[in-house]
């Protein structure tokens, strides 16, 4: 561990830590707009300039390796008029139609604004580009709020690896485009959506989440991803019950922030009337177990052929279809040998899971009968 | 009695016209069946009088131009007995070899730019005549620590602008760890009216080439790039056949000279991005990335390209290596001042009488430059200021021209060195369009990376747009200084940090024309208002 000085506060580092992160895990807040703790810092928003004894000029914190012995002002008149400045250029190119914005609240750039107390600029305001991209089913792309921070061109590089988009065009029109503008279906993007859960504007937004509601309005409910074995943590945010969006939180052990398309955006299946949400006993199995009066025959039309009906079904608990099924399976095994039963396992499952699955089957059933969707 | 006629054909010369000029002398010389060697060389420098034809007869040079196609006959009959018709004294340049009949020519100290315009740029056999190659062949002789040392002690100082000493440098790549190791030859001369280095590659590649053998050597590197840009397609071209030339005379590729040493350069063409010339962003353009400066450390040394250990040195930085080889450090540190080693070459232009390529040593008086080799300001007007370093550079004004060139010096008027480009102004410019000219210039070629840059030299342009167009207010000076603070000392790379000197120089010696712009506007609307 190296000790330096931030803000006349000692503080222990592991080295090759910069100084913005190691100011942040010890609670002091160094302004940034363009860091990211899972990417490589770019330096680009220039609002993490600190100052640091025995250099002339100041210096960005994110791209500052800690050193023995270091002191750190954070705080200065110099970095804080340069802040207010750099701020002041920001909203210069930025509408400041806050309270329409769908990024109220969340907004990096509205909260330093606030901080700083800059309530427009004190240059001449000139939008350096208004297109608007909505060529996809997720999200849409609204360049007036872009702050050209970078953070989506540096996830899609360094983290999903689909290269998807970078800086096109040089000066003040710079903006982030596809390869030559094509759309983003037509791009390597994989619509994962990790540029919108760091875009620190409104410039990227779920489409969903457009007009649904103001940050603070949004309920938060945490859950795993149920898409498959990885188990991915993400956070719907909820309004009268109903999914806005969903993104992912920086402390999930498995994923990060990061989500896949699925993920991210496929969550539509929550409300959908023919969701599965309990188990079901085919109802002339249920009259047979004396689990209904109604007798009932199935179809000439095979049941299995066609789309089960809800109608046929009657719902049970966990308990009982667990043990109508472990007795059913028993009694096959017990008149047929176990070669009678095979299984299938799901790329839902974790591995764990699947390995238990196949240990059951071959152990418990009787059977090498066994096999895994993900091999189809 | 064969009689040598060179004729300089490099990019400015061609442009003045020097193909048709070849041509005729060419045809003449074959119909006429005349004994002359005729000699397609790189540029003299000597801009105001291209196309520039010389010719040696018994070793007594005599140096003509402007010579057009229908000049090349006269000539051509005066020098073979046919009568002296129509030649004129205004026609010639110089007649004495030493050129000290012609100040422009006379007055310099010519060591990167030598052997331009006096040898034939696609002759391996021209360069090995004059010494060519001998400098690497005597640091091969040499352990590579006494090579660093040589350039250290002749102070060279890198030659694209920012100054650092080549030596320190070639050791920090020399200790740095890991391998392979690149060497890097910066030849993307972006400042506009700038053409240093693409004079001494048109005129003595082999020169470069020498200089980076030699940097490798010292540094270790075993693969060396030369990013150009494209825009120099006659000197891509020279390099081309130079780099081949090289690998068939050994001196590049592997086992060079059997010494166990493997060292290749590649040409890497540059796509027209002023930011490309900051070493980081050239890097990236080599990778094939998008050229955008990244922050350092890491530097080069520990981590350039493809994150190996790199070297970058300009053209012009390299291109003095051969001549410290080969003459010795002090004979180079003793060109210059005490502190900075050798010579600079300059773009000389604008409202100069005479323009064009000059090299001088270290130390020497802006003054001399401006008058006594650049002959002052065309058309008698009077000298206003001088803006140095393009771009990121600043003006001096007139009553500074004792300033000596010097890293230091320079730094301290508020211009710096820059890479070479010198713009004379004379006293029917204004001040607020020159910064305006320059800042339009950056604002275009910013990278778009960081804000002060991207939308403070924007509105940097904005105000002084305004002031030019008398709607400025006092105000906006204000604003101005406050932006170039901001710019200045919170952009990422050097293109914005660099970006305000052109302001805050024009502010700083001709505020009163700030001033006179605005109030010029607001006496105007105060008129309108009473009337």
């Amino acid at each position: 561990m190296i000790k330096i000085t931030i803000d006349n506060r000692e503080i222990e580092v592991k080295p090759g830590t910069n100084v913005l992160q190691a100011a942040l895990d010890n609670g002091i807040d160094i302004p940034h707009l363009c860091y990211h703790p899972e990417l490589v810092p770019s330096g680009g928003c220039r609002m993490c300039l600190v100052e640091v004894e025995g250099r002339p000029n100041p210096v960005p914190s994110c791209g500052l390796q800690a050193a023995e012995g270091m002191v750190i002002h954070t705080r200065t008149e110099q970095v804080e008029a340069m802040r207010r400045d750099i701020i002041d250029l920001f909203v210069s190119d930025h509408p400041l139609n806050c309270v329409v914005c769908d990024k109220n609240g969340a907004c990096a750039l509205q909260k330093y604004a606030y901080e700083y107390n800059v309530a427009e600029t004190s240059f001449d305001f000139e939008l350096s580009r208004t297109l608007y991209q909505d060529d996809n089913p997720f999200f849409i792309r609204d360049h007036q709020y872009c702050i050209l921070c970078g953070k989506c061109v540096r996830v899609c590089d360094e983290v999903v690896g689909a290269h998807a988009i970078d800086f096109s065009q040089r000066g003040f029109v710079t903006y982030i485009a596809t390869p030559f503008d094509v759309p983003l279906a037509e791009s390597s993007c994989v619509f994962c959506g990790s540029c919108v859960q760091v875009c620190p504007t409104a410039a990227l937004l779920p489409r969903n989440k457009i007009g649904k509601g103001r940050e603070w309005e949004l309920e938060r409910t945490r859950t795993v991803c149920g898409y498959c074995g990885v188990g991915c943590s993400l956070e719907y945010a909820l309004k009268d019950g109903e999914i806005i969006y969903a993104q992912g939180f920086a402390d999930a052990p498995v994923n990060g922030e990061f989500l896949c398309v699925k993920g991210r955006f496929g969550w539509d299946f929550a409300k959908q009337p023919d969701r599965l949400t309990q188990p079901l006993v085919r109802k002339d199995l249920a009259y047979e177990l004396g689990l209904t009066d109604e007798p009932w025959e199935l179809p000439e039309t095979s049941v299995l052929k066609s789309k089960p009906k809800a109608e046929n079904y009657i719902p049970v608990s966990w308990e009982q279809a667990i043990d109508i099924t472990a007795t059913k399976l028993a009694d096959i095994i017990r008149q047929h040998g176990g070669n009678a039963v095979a299984g299938l396992a799901s790329a839902r499952c974790t591995n764990e899971e699947n390995y238990i699955f196949q240990k059951f089957m071959r152990v418990g059933v009787g059977t090498n009968s066994i096999d895994h969707c993900a091999r189809l | 009695m064969s009689v040598l006629i060179r004729i300089g054909m490099s990019t400015s010369d061609i442009a003045a016209g020097a193909e048709a000029t070849y041509q005729a002398l060419e045809s003449a010389v074959r119909h006429r069946q005349l004994p002359v060697t005729l000699k397609r060389t790189g540029s003299l420098g000597v801009s105001h009088r291209e196309p520039v034809v010389e010719v040696v007869e018994n070793g007594q040079s005599t140096l003509y131009g402007p010579v057009t196609p229908e000049r090349v006959r006269p000539l051509l009959d005066q020098h073979f007995g046919a009568g002296h018709r129509g030649v004129s004294e205004d026609w010639v340049i110089s007649r004495r070899n030493d050129r000290s009949d012609y100040p422009f020519l006379g007055l310099q100290t010519k060591v990167t730019t030598k052997l331009c315009g006096v040898i034939d740029p696609y002759s391996l056999d021209d360069y090995l005549a004059h010494d060519g190659y001998e400098a690497f062949k005597k640091a091969l002789k040499m352990s590579p620590e006494a090579v660093v040392q040589a350039i250290k002690d002749s102070k060279l100082r890198g030659r694209g602008g920012a100054g650092f000493p080549t030596g320190i440098k070639w050791e920090l790549l020399r200790k740095s760890p890991g391998s392979p190791k690149y060497l890097i030859c910066n030849a993307d001369e972006g400042d506009p009216g700038a053409f240093m280095d693409r004079a001494t590659i048109e005129g003595d590649p082999h020169k470069l080439l020498e200089g980076m053998l030699i940097a490798a050597y010292a540094t270790g590197a075993s693969r060396g790039y030369i990013y150009v840009r494209a825009e120099y397609p006659l000197a891509i071209n020279v390099l081309r056949n130079a780099i081949r030339q090289a690998r068939e005379y050994g001196v590049l590729g592997q086992n060079i000279l059997g010494t166990g040493m493997d060292f290749d350069i590649v040409i890497k063409e540059g796509a027209g991005a002023f930011v490309c010339g900051e070493e980081t962003a050239l890097m990236h353009s080599i990778e094939g990335k998008r050229g955008m400066p990244r922050m350092r450390p890491p530097y080069p040394a520990q981590s350039g390209l493809w994150g190996k250990p790199s070297n970058i040195n300009n053209v012009e930085t390299l291109a003095s290596i051969s001549s410290i080889i080969l003459n010795g450090p002090d004979w180079y540190a003793g060109l210059g001042t005490e502190k900075s080693g050798g010579t600079k070459a300059f773009a000389l232009a604008g409202a100069i009488q005479r323009s064009g390529l000059v090299e001088v040593p270290i130390g020497t008086p802006l003054r001399r430059l401006i008058y006594d080799i650049g002959g002052g300001c065309a058309n008698g007007r009077e000298l206003k200021a001088v803006q140095l370093g393009g771009p990121s550079g600043g003006c001096i004004p007139a009553h500074l021209i004792d300033t000596i060139i010097d890293y230091d010096e320079l730094r301290a008027t508020g211009a710096i060195m820059g890479s070479g480009g010198m713009i004379v102004l004379d006293d029917t410019v204004s001040m607020v369009n020159i910064a305006h000219y320059f800042l339009s210039f950056t604002q275009d070629e910013s990278c778009g990376k960081c804000v002060p840059c991207r939308v403070g030299t924007r509105k940097m342009l904005n105000i002084l747009a305004r002031i030019l167009h008398g709607q400025g207010v006092m105000e906006d000076i204000d604003r101005l200084e406050r932006l170039c603070h901001t710019v200045g000392k919170g952009s990422l790379c050097g293109l914005g940090q660099t970006a305000p000197n052109p302001v805050l120089t024009t502010l700083r010696y001709f505020r009163h024309e700030y001033e006179q712009a605005i109030a010029n506007r607001q006496n105007g609307h105060e008129a309108a208002l009473a009337a």
